[in-house]
C-alpha cells in the first residue's frame, strides 16, 4: 500500500536578507505587497506563503498532474512531499519510498559518462551488483557508445540531455515526483524518452508530476490538480483540469 | 500566524539519525569525494601531489624564516614545523570548507532528497584524501631528517582518528550555521587565519613567556595539533592533551546535536 496524504499544509518560505541579522531592528512592518500568494514579515524576516491550506490525497495507482502558472507552488508542493521542507503544523502522511527528480543533478562535468552513472547509482542507494545491468541499460538507451568513456564536458547539449535523463531514471521508487523538464530533448530523442517515461511510470505506484505541457500530462496522468497562488483550486480529471486552467488564465 | 519553520527535530533521535545517515552513506560519499579529487586533477600529470609540493615549499620557506627569527637550526625545527603545517591544513580546511559545505550544494539540497550526510562526507573525505598525499612529505622527512620513530609513533593513529571524528562534527555544524548567517563564513575564515599565528605551528610553545601562556593553554588548536604531531615526532603527548581533545569532541557533538535539531528542518530555506 502506498499513499500520500496531506492535511492542512501551509508552507511559508522565509526570505532571509542581511536585515534579518541586524542587532537593532526597526519595528517590523507589515508588508502587504503581493508576492506569489502574498507576503508578510515577522521579526524582520519577510516570508512568502508558498502553499496555503493544502489538502490532498493520492492513492495507489494514481498519476497526478500539477497544473498552474509560474510561481503557483508546483515545485514547492513536490519538494514538500519529498520532505525538503519542514512539516509545520499540518499532517504529512506518506507511505512508500519517495523520490524527487528535480532540476539539480550530481553530474560532474569533468567525470566520464560511466563515472557519473556509477555516482548516481550510489547516491540512489542501488546495490553494486546491479552495475553491469545498469550500464547495459544506459548504453542501450543513450546510444552514446564510446563517448561514455569521455568526460561529460566534451558532450554536446543533446548528448548530455540523454545521459542526464538516463541517470535521472536509474531507480524506480514507489512514489515518484517529477518536476518539469522531463520530456525535453531533441526531436529524435523525444519518442524514446516518452517510451522510457512510460515504462518507468508503469513501475512506480504513485506519480506526481508538474509540467506545462498539456499533451504530455494528458498522456501520462489520470488525475490533475490546479494550483493557484499556493492553493489547490481544482482536483479532478486531467482534461477538465486543463480546461479549468485555461479558463482561469 | 502559523509558522512552519521553527519546529525542531526531537533531540533524542538526532544523534542516531545523523550517525546512521552518515554510516549508510560512507561508501557513497567516499566515492563522491574521490571522484571530485580525480576529476579536479584529471589533466595534470602529478595531480593532487601538486598540493603536496605546495605544502613542501611552504614548509621549507617557513622553516627558513622561523629558524632565523628564533635562532635555531633549520634542520632541528623542520620536522616539528612540517608536521604542524600539514595537520594545520587539515584543521583549517575542515573549518573553511565546512562553512561553505551546504551553501555549495544548495541545488541538490533543494531539488533532491539526498541526505545531508552525503554532502558532509563528500567534504570531509575530500580533505582527508588530499591530506593523505602529504604522507609523502613525512616519508621524505624520515629519510633525510633526524626523526625518532618507535612504538610511540603508533599513537598517531588514534590521534588522526580523533581529528577525523572532529571534522565530522565541525563540518555539518559550521555548514548549518553559516548557511543561515552568511556573515559568519567570512568571520570564520578570518579567525582561522588569525589562529594560524597564535597556535604553536611555526614557533615552539616553550618560547612563550609565562605571562602569555594562555595563548597556548586556552588554544584548542594546540591540543588538536599536539595529539598527532607529538607521536609522529616520537614523543608521548601529555595526558592533558587527550583529556582536552576528548572533552572538546564530546562538546562538539553536543553542539552539533543542538544545531542540527534547530536548523536541519529549515535548511532548505537557508540555502
Amino acid at each position: 500500500m502506498t499513499h500520500v496524504k496531506l492535511t492542512n499544509i501551509n508552507v511559508e518560505i522565509p526570505i532571509y536578507d542581511a536585515n534579518a541579522l541586524r542587532l537593532f531592528k526597526r519595528r517590523a512592518t507589515k508588508d502587504k505587497s503581493k508576492v506569489g500568494s502574498g507576503s508578510f514579515s515577522t521579526a524582520g524576516v519577510l516570508s512568502v506563503q508558498a502553499l496555503r491550506n493544502i489538502n490532498l490525497e493520492v492513492n495507489d495507482g494514481e498519476r497526478l498532474a500539477l497544473i498552474g502558472h509560474n510561481g503557483a507552488g508546483k515545485t514547492t508542493l513536490l519538494r514538500f512531499i519529498a520532505g525538503v521542507y519542514p512539516k509545520g503544523e499540518g499532517i504529512r502522511d506518506i507511505l512508500g519510498d519517495v523520490h524527487l527528480y528535480g532540476s539539480a543533478s550530481s553530474i560532474n562535468p569533468d567525470g566520464t559518462g560511466y563515472e557519473n552513472i556509477l555516482l548516481a547509482m550510489r547516491l540512489n542507494g542501488l546495490d553494486k551488483s546491479l552495475e553491469p545491468k545498469i550500464r547495459k541499460d544506459v548504453e542501450e538507451f543513450t546510444e552514446l557508445g564510446e563517448f561514455l568513456n569521455m568526460p561529460m564536458r566534451t558532450y554536446s547539449a543533446g548528448m548530455s540531455a540523454r545521459l542526464n535523463f538516463a541517470i535521472a531514471t536509474l531507480k524506480t521508487p514507489s512514489i515518484l515526483l517529477i518536476d518539469e523538464g522531463i520530456g525535453a530533448g531533441d526531436k529524435n530523442f523525444a519518442d524514446k524518452v516518452e517510451k522510457r517515461v512510460k515504462e518507468f511510470t508503469d513501475r512506480a505506484k504513485i506519480i506526481v508530476m508538474a509540467s506545462h505541457s498539456g499533451d504530455f500530462l494528458k498522456k501520462m496522468c489520470n488525475r490533475a490538480a490546479v494550483l493557484r497562488r499556493g492553493s489547490i483550486e481544482f482536483v479532478g480529471d486531467v482534461e477538465e483540469a486543463l480546461e479549468y486552467y485555461d479558463r482561469s488564465l | 500566524m502559523s509558522s512552519n519553520h521553527v519546529s525542531p527535530v526531537p533531540l533524542v533521535d538526532i544523534f542516531r539519525q545523523y550517525s546512521k545517515g552518515f554510516l549508510t552513506n560512507v561508501f557513497t560519499s567516499f566515492y563522491w569525494s574521490h571522484m571530485d579529487v580525480r576529476c579536479r586533477y584529471r589533466r595534470s600529470i602529478i595531480g593532487p601531489f601538486w598540493e603536496t609540493i605546495n605544502m613542501l615549499v611552504m614548509i621549507m620557506g617557513m622553516s627558513f624564516v622561523s629558524s632565523a627569527i628564533f635562532g635555531v637550526k633549520m634542520m632541528g625545527i623542520l620536522p616539528y614545523l612540517g608536521l604542524g603545517i600539514i595537520f594545520w591544513s587539515v584543521i583549517s580546511t575542515s573549518i573553511n570548507e565546512g562553512s561553505g559545505c551546504f551553501i555549495g550544494n544548495s541545488d541538490l539540497i533543494k531539488n533532491s532528497n539526498l541526505g545531508i550526510g552525503n554532502f558532509v562526507g563528500r567534504t570531509v573525505f575530500r580533505i582527508y584524501i588530499t591530506a593523505a598525499h602529504h604522507t609523502l612529505i613525512y616519508v621524505i622527512g624520515l629519510i633525510f631528517l633526524d626523526i625518532n620513530i618507535n612504538m610511540i609513533t603508533l599513537l598517531a593513529i588514534p590521534g588522526i582518528l580523533l581529528l577525523f571524528l572532529n571534522s565530522l562534527w565541525v563540518v555539518p555544524t559550521l555548514a548549518l550555521i553559516c548557511a543561515r548567517y552568511r556573515d559568519l563564513e567570512m568571520i570564520v575564515k578570518n579567525l582561522v587565519m588569525l589562529s594560524f599565528f597564535v597556535t604553536p605551528i611555526f614557533w615552539n610553545s616553550d618560547v612563550v613567556r609565562s605571562n602569555r601562556r594562555f595563548i597556548v593553554d586556552y588554544n584548542p588548536f594546540y591540543y588538536y595539533l599536539e595529539i598527532v604531531r607529538a607521536p609522529l615526532l616520537g614523543e608521548i603527548p601529555d595526558l592533558k592533551v587527550y583529556i582536552v581533545v576528548i572533552f572538546l569532541t564530546l562538546f562538539g557533538y553536543l553542539l552539533l546535536t543542538v544545531t542540527y535539531s534547530r536548523m536541519r528542518p529549515n535548511l532548505a530555506f537557508y540555502v
